[in-house]
């Protein structure tokens, strides 16, 4: 089992197999990073990249863009991991920086794109603005799968935080409790968070809608 | 009249919508993944400080650099040779009958 065997066992599955089993395994990881154990930095990434990958890509939308998140927040734990004094579980911070680095990108390729529409207006160049390339969720490609495609398109309209409790919570599947840890909240704002959204999400959802 | 698409009213629709959004197949990063963080944090890796460490440690450049600061500091660096013995002439002092 993976969450018994020592790091250099644990590489491929890496998966730990209870949430204290999980805890353990996390901690120790931690202090075998702390002294800078490649071993362990490569056991971390195989354990978390689907996961970080995964956030990444349901707040962005677009593989490139979630590859990039995912390789940034790797990169940063590795050269800050011995600033960090365990005040959060590694998997919280991982999140944490999954999610605001999302919401970085998010935020810069929006700032690039009106800057390249205000420059095409002011004909300071003559390039042609494209829109990103649209990666539909895996699923949503799939036939009959058009009410998905309309949540998804509606979840990536609902403000960050919002955006962030219910992809967490539906796609990610964490706790309340995980999920106010990564957003530095309580679970009753979660809650609130929680509810606002899927109030949002079933009124767009049941207007009828001809474009999204 | 024609009814829409999608229009999760009830609380069962709307489960069966975040069914369907739990069931999806997960995104996964591409094969190697670990091999392109590793290449992104060499790339990152501080070189312009390590070049100056290795360039001050190389003994040849400490010493030559040691040399021309002997030979650029003046004549304060090297003592002047010991004073020689006058040799005796008109100003000499006879010696006392």
């Amino acid at each position: 089992m993976a969450c018994s065997l020592p790091l250099s066992f644990a590489f491929e599955s890496a998966a730990p197999c209870t949430a204290a089993g999980a805890a353990s395994a996390d901690a120790e990881l931690l202090a075998q990073l702390q002294q800078g154990s490649e071993a362990a930095f490569r056991t971390l990434v195989l354990r978390y990249q689907d996961r970080i990958y995964r956030t990444a890509f349901s707040l962005l939308r677009s593989a490139e863009e979630a590859e990039d998140v995912a390789q940034e927040v790797f990169v940063e734990v590795y050269q800050t991991v011995g600033q960090f004094r365990g005040t959060a579980a590694l998997s919280t911070w991982l999140y944490r920086l999954a999610t605001s680095r999302a919401l970085q990108h998010r935020r810069r390729s929006a700032a690039k794109k009106r800057f390249a529409y205000f420059t095409s207006l002011l004909g300071f160049d003559n390039q042609v603005l494209h829109d990103p390339p649209d990666h539909a969720h895996p699923q949503a490609l799939l036939e009959g799968q058009q009410g998905l495609h309309l949540l998804l398109a509606h979840i990536g309209r609902l403000p960050s935080q919002q955006q962030i409790a219910f992809t967490l919570r539906h796609e990610q599947e964490l706790s309340y409790e995980e999920i106010a840890a990564v957003l530095h909240t309580t679970t009753a704002a979660v809650e609130s968070l929680l509810f606002r959204a899927r109030q949002t999400l079933r009124r767009h959802l049941q207007a009828p809608s001809h474009h999204v | 009249m024609s009814k829409p698409v999608l229009r999760p009213g009830s609380e069962e629709e709307w489960e069966a919508l975040l069914h369907q959004l739990r069931q999806t197949p997960p995104a996964q990063p591409r094969p190697f993944f670990y091999a392109r963080v590793q290449a992104r944090l060499a790339a990152q890796s501080p070189a312009p400080k390590a070049i100056l460490l290795n360039w001050v440690r190389r003994p040849a450049y400490v010493a030559l650099l040691g040399l021309l600061g002997l030979a650029m500091s003046g004549d304060g660096v090297v003592p002047p040779p010991p004073a020689a013995p006058h040799p005796a002439g008109p100003t000499a002092r006879l010696p006392a009958p």
